[in-house]
């Protein structure tokens, strides 16, 4: 059976979300303070990220 | 028996017919079966409870193709979207650098920092937009593109220049804004507005004047390209055909073939098309000339041809300017052997065409003679090449054709 690629987008994607998860989860006990200063540049790297491994994979 | 069992449920797809914004929660909706509101409620709640669902939202429009997604992929080509991604992929994450530096302290000023952003973006749209026809590969010539194609191409072009610049006028504001200078340099625009007012109020009619006479002069120019081109075509084939069969009217099995040829080659030229058995490099469209002088002159015409080249619009040049130098050398050459000599290079295309026969004054050929002067020197000198033809009375004949590229 070939060995299947992975999908760059959607490790990416997937990465994304996690890291977004653990930031949440650190907010929520109090560790970090999720202010929106901090998850603006979060939130746009993750997306730029996603969009990258699209975009690459793509050419 | 053989059974295929297949899933029922569609696959995870936007729908943006039943959506509201992308269509992510319609299309997840349909996907698992579920009412559309409870999946919008879930994004409400997560967005309330500290922002995520804004973000998983994103993410899922960015990721989960949409339901009309092959007929959306024709129409946009895949290496025009991965350009696209790639760009504004790392735009974003330029831009999170950045809110990243400016959350930890370290930082200039709002004011310098988002204008410069700004026109950075929007040069990069309009350098892009305006070296686009240079980065056209020029070797293979680009299919005519349907009329709504070029249409859409026009409006990309625009629309892309236009952000540009809306971009940088935005930045400049911004800083001027920022600045406390905006009122001062509101004063000095309006008064440079009111004397380019009046200044185009009094050269209007001259400027539309001269704006009319070139562009009708470089109409005019591009006429009479077209026509010495036609015409060296013409000279080139026709005409040679022509008098070939005078030459040859007591065959006229010869005769016939000639003329079919002929017909081939014409018709393909008015449709556009490539030759039939047209070469596709220099050396090889060279050898095919030289063969095809040697078949109807009878005269050998030996071919040395150092280095190759596609048979781009410039060498197809030089092939037609050669062809016609050996067709005289031929003709003229006493039957002497004709020699040819092409040395080519991706920068630079140089081809020799000799005989030993009784040579000629140049500067006694007849103007009205288009051999010399339209399908070897104008066809050169059309494509930015020169000839140089060196003969003189019992010396033999020299036309050298160079080409830079």
């Amino acid at each position: 059976m070939p060995a299947r690629r992975p999908d760059l987008p959607s490790l990416a994607a997937g990465l994304a979300v996690i890291v977004i998860a653990l930031l949440m989860l650190l907010d929520e006990r109090g560790s970090i303070e999720l202010s929106f200063a901090v998850f603006a540049p979060v939130a746009c790297a993750a997306i730029g990220a996603v969009l990258l491994a699209a975009g690459l994979s793509r050419r | 028996m053989t059974s295929i069992a297949s899933d029922a449920r569609p696959r995870l797809r936007r729908d943006r017919s039943g959506g509201w914004i992308a269509g992510v929660s319609a299309g997840i909706a349909r996907r698992y079966g579920i009412d559309a509101a409870l999946v919008r409620l879930g994004f409400v709640i997560a967005t309330a409870a500290g922002g995520a669902g804004i973000a998983l939202y994103l993410l899922l429009w960015l990721v989960v193709p949409a339901g009309d997604a092959p007929a959306a992929s024709r129409r946009v080509p895949a290496g025009a979207r991965a350009s696209v991604e790639v760009a504004l992929g790392s735009g974003l994450l330029l831009l999170s650098v950045l809110l990243a530096f400016r959350a930890l302290g370290i930082w200039f000023s709002d004011a310098l920092v988002w204008p410069l952003v700004l026109i950075a973006t929007g040069g990069v749209l309009i350098w892009r937009q305006s070296t686009a026809g240079a980065r056209e590969p020029a070797e293979q010539p680009a299919p005519k593109p349907e009329p709504v194609e070029a249409a859409t191409k026009t409006v990309v072009a625009v629309s892309r220049t236009g952000v540009g610049i809306a971009l940088v006028i935005a930045a400049g504001i911004a800083f001027l804004q920022a600045t406390g200078a905006l009122s001062a340099a509101r004063d000095v625009v309006l008064a440079v507005f009111a004397v380019l007012v009046v200044v185009c109020v009094i050269l209007a009619p001259w400027i539309i004047r001269l704006v009319r006479s070139l562009a009708s002069e470089r109409a005019e120019r591009i006429r009479s390209q077209e026509r010495a081109e036609v015409a060296a075509h013409l000279h080139d084939s026709v005409l040679q055909t022509l008098a070939m069969v005078q030459r040859r009217s007591s065959d006229p099995r010869e005769v016939a073939a000639l003329a079919r040829r002929q017909e081939r080659e014409l018709r393909a030229w008015l449709a556009g098309r490539p030759a039939p058995g047209q070469a596709e490099s220099l050396g090889a469209a060279l050898e095919a000339a030289a063969a095809d002088v040697e078949e109807h002159h009878g005269v050998p015409v030996e071919v040395v041809a150092v280095g190759d080249v596609p048979l781009d619009a410039g060498a197809e040049a030089v092939v037609g300017a050669a062809r016609e130098a050996m067709t005289n050398a031929a003709k003229f050459g006493a039957g002497s052997t004709v020699d040819v000599f092409a040395e080519a290079s991706p920068e630079r295309l140089n081809v020799f065409v000799r005989d030993r026969g009784p040579g000629f004054d140049p500067a006694a050929v007849p103007q009205d003679r288009r051999g010399v002067s339209e399908s070897i020197v104008g066809r050169m000198r059309r494509h930015g090449g020169r000839a140089t033809i060196s003969s003189a009375p019992g010396s033999g004949t020299e036309v050298e054709l160079v080409l830079e590229r």
